[in-house]
């Protein structure tokens, strides 16, 4: 028991090896994992990999608009002054954000999230509506920001794009980015998938039975809905079933009948010959994908009836049909994940795409690079010490530390890059640095008699390490919250480390010493 | 197999006019080469695609491709073709006028080439990484300077890490700019590692003269016993990281690995030269002031 005691430092060092064997080997062991997932990792091992070495995009890219702040709007007057700050710059509602104050004493925000508008017609137009707002800025708000993180997380996970990370990034002081990584992927396709902004809208299109004129009104759009079904071909006709919101369904009823589809009607029209529902002259339920037309059709009598009797209300699901089952899977994406609130300025970011094959290459070579650098300090520490017990067990702690970095990456689930492997590279080399004062101090100072001599140069050599050690992680802390590339990466793999280290391997080096030294 | 042992230098023999002499003459002389490159450029160091934006394609080709050739292919945007040694592959840098994705539809459609890896930054995001990267070493190099002073609380002894500190950040960068290295986000994270690595050899000498019984000269030679294995220790696997890293054609690690051999062999220099002389002045004239 004593011997325990007295090595305890040992006893938490293998502890920790024990740790990280789990970590790293026993599937599922991190949690959040299954025992058979294994996307953006491989089978041995519960490490995650980064794009950089598993192959993959990355794209950080801001968010398209400019918000005016200190807006005077009230809660009920949101959509209102949409559509009138809309009207008088002559865009789409779509591209107006307008927030009402969230608590007494502050202020509302007006977005714009379009290229379109200078700063100076957007505050006269805002002038013009009665608003005076305090500041107009660059950029839109953080709540618009979140929602597209969110957005943009549905759209990766309903297409194929599985795996895929994303996040908002704001660099101190500057620019707000969207981070998006998808592995397995090119960024050309994940700019094809973020490109459009999914915006879905249902149109009722019908003639004034006097004047002959067409009108083409808005029935429903993207939140109407309460249930998306799967896209699906049912006799050979490409569909998505839907539900509409029962707040909507009363309306969405009411104005169909209204436009005349409380009797059976067929469509004269086929989406694939329109652009727009502009040029539609037929009467027509027409649904548009980004203002493009993907279904043009008629009321079947039995719903229209419905509109008509006002049964629709009880049971509001109906089956939006589609030129093709491309088109109706896009429907469903676009239906399901919620329009973007805003375009992503791509322009203006940072995209990168790394082949699987490459990355595989980075994986193992890097690998290789890094057991020759270990070789290498083997070698120097051997050559320097002559002496086996000293030499080897320095190695073996170093490579343990690594190992338990190793153990904690798999427990965080982190996915790993080249610039965490270049945190690992500095762990090596402070560590090994920081074992050389240890041993050093221990065996430079003539012969150790007895335990308390020991612990004496033990705690001196332990005052340059802490001292070291801090410095260290003082100059990397700042890194951590900036979202340059990867330093943040890099920053937390050697902050990590280097606490391992200090806290628990080198000390535990200082015992192993110690054991050998006093048996001699 | 030779052993090697960290042989005695002998101050005493050397004032320390002379010792100082050397490391001061380097650090000026790099700084000459900060504000030489600074009047031709506009910036101290040269700035990699990371901070100026610009796109980067590296391709597998069956065939040699020369700069003419990525010319001819890609247009004008071409800035430099470098081949990752002993393979088939390229690596072809763009200035920030090209669009990336016409860029890699070109290389596809090229003969026997495949592309492996493209990127590209914007200008705007090449300025705010430059400004970001100049905050993140700037703020990490002041708070290694007050942890100094705090550790310390003498002026000279905490100056000396400060100021060998710079120098071994200050020395690789004007190399860099003088063999042609641009600052990539990868050399920026070396320049922080040297930091780290520069402080430990400080402090472990400034610790054995000034919190240790025995005379300086006895001290000093103990700390340099340890510090030069450290350091050397340091260097012999930077360097194998940066030879393999080259072959392997692994960018980031290699730079890195360049940028540390040249920190540290300057840390060598700036550790018991200057800081040693610093510190001699002090235990011997300073403290008796």
């Amino acid at each position: 028991m004593s011997a325990l005691r007295e090595n305890w430092r040992i006893v938490v060092l293998v502890v920790l090896l024990l740790g990280s064997t789990v970590a790293l080997f026993v599937p599922g062991a991190p949690p959040g994992t299954s025992a058979n997932e294994t996307a953006g990792g491989d089978q041995l091992t519960n490490l995650q990999y980064g794009i950089d070495l598993s192959g993959g995009a990355r794209i950080e890219a801001p968010v398209v608009g400019m918000t005016a702040e200190g807006v005077n709007v009230s809660l009920n007057g949101e959509a209102e002054a949409q559509q009138a700050i809309a009207n008088r710059l002559g865009i789409d509602p779509v591209d107006v954000g307008v927030r009402a104050a969230q608590q007494p004493g502050q202020n509302g925000t007006v977005e714009l999230f379009t290229e379109n508008v200078t700063t100076e017609e957007f505050r006269t137009a805002l002038q013009e509506e009665g608003y005076q707002p305090s500041t107009i800025r660059d950029g839109v708000t953080a709540e618009t920001r979140q929602r597209m993180v969110n957005v943009i997380g549905e759209k990766i996970s309903t297409s194929a794009l599985s795996g895929g990370r994303v996040q908002e990034v704001n660099s101190p002081g500057g620019q707000n980015f969207i981070s998006i990584t998808a592995p397995g992927r090119e960024a050309s396709d994940l700019i094809e998938i973020l490109n459009e902004r999914g915006v879905v809208r249902v149109y009722a299109v019908h003639q004034n039975s006097t004047t002959g004129n067409w009108t083409r009104q808005q029935v429903l759009d993207q939140g109407d809905f309460r249930e998306i079904g799967n896209a699906q071909t049912v006799n050979n006709q490409p569909q998505v079933p839907v539900v509409v919101r029962d707040g909507a369904a009363q309306r969405f009823q009411d104005d169909m009948a209204q436009a005349g589809f409380d009797t059976q009607r067929r469509c004269g029209a086929n989406a694939t010959e329109h652009d727009s529902v502009e040029t539609i002259n037929s009467t027509c339920l027409v649904t548009t994908l980004n203002g493009d037309p993907v279904f043009a059709g008629g009321v079947r009598s039995d719903l229209a009836q419905s509109f008509a009797d006002g049964t629709f209300a009880n049971d509001p699901s109906f089956v939006m049909t589609t030129t093709s089952i491309e088109e109706a899977r896009n429907l469903q994406l676009s239906l399901d994940a919620g329009q973007l609130p805003a375009n992503l300025d791509f322009e203006s970011g940072t995209q990168n795409t790394l082949s699987p094959a490459l990355a595989d290459q980075f994986r193992t070579n890097s690998l290789i690079t890094g057991l020759l650098a270990v070789l290498a300090v083997s070698l120097v520490v051997y050559v320097r010490y002559r002496r086996r017990e000293v030499a080897l067990p320095m190695i073996v702690t170093a490579l343990s530390e690594v190992y338990i970095l190793l153990g904690f990456v798999a427990l965080a689930q982190y996915p790993l890059n080249l610039s965490h492997l270049a945190g690992f590279i500095a762990v090596i080399g402070t560590g090994v640095d920081d074992l050389i004062i240890i041993g050093d101090e221990i065996l430079q100072q003539g012969e150790v008699g007895t335990a308390r001599v020991f612990q004496s140069r033990f705690r001196k050599a332990f005052w340059v390490i802490g001292a070291a050690a801090a410095t260290t992680i003082v100059a990397m802390v700042p890194l951590v919250g900036f979202p340059l590339g990867d330093l943040s990466g890099f920053a937390i793999i050697t902050i990590v480390g280097v606490l391992i280290g200090v806290l628990v391997t080198r000390p535990a080096y200082g015992d192993i010493l110690r054991n050998l030294v006093l048996d001699e | 197999m030779v052993a090697f042992e960290v042989p005695e230098v002998d101050y005493t023999q050397y004032s320390n006019r002379q010792l100082i002499a050397v490391p001061l003459v380097v650090l000026a002389v790099a700084l000459g080469v900060l504000a030489v490159t600074f009047a031709m450029t506009g910036s101290p160091v040269a700035l990699g695609n990371d901070f100026t934006g610009g796109s980067e394609l590296k391709v597998q080709s069956s065939e040699p491709i020369s700069e003419q050739q990525a010319t001819d292919i890609f247009g004008d945007s071409v800035v430099s073709v470098q081949q990752v040694s002993g393979q088939d592959q390229y690596i072809i840098t763009f200035d920030n006028t090209a669009e990336i994705s016409a860029l890699t539809t070109q290389a596809e459609q090229a003969d026997g080439v495949t592309v492996l890896q493209s990127g590209s930054t914007s200008p705007v995001f090449g300025g705010q990484n430059q400004r970001l990267a100049l905050i993140g070493v700037g703020v990490a190099f002041l708070g290694m300077s007050l942890l100094a002073f705090a550790l310390f609380r003498t002026f000279v002894p905490s100056i000396a890490i400060v100021i060998s500190a710079f120098s071994d950040i200050v020395i690789p960068v004007a190399i860099m700019n003088l063999v042609g290295i641009k600052l990539s986000l990868g050399t920026v994270a070396a320049l922080l590692m040297l930091i780290g690595y520069s402080v430990d050899s400080d402090i472990l000498l400034n610790n054995h003269v000034l919190r240790r019984s025995g005379g300086f000269y006895e001290s000093t030679y103990r700390a340099m016993r340890t510090g030069v294995t450290m350091t050397l220790t340091s260097i012999a696997a930077m360097t194998v990281m940066a030879i393999a890293a080259t072959l392997f054609g692994i960018e980031l690690m290699a730079s890195i690995g360049i940028v540390l051999v040249l920190g540290l062999t300057a840390d060598l220099m700036n550790t018991y030269m200057l800081n040693v002389t610093l510190l001699r002045w002090y235990k011997y004239e300073g403290v008796n002031r």
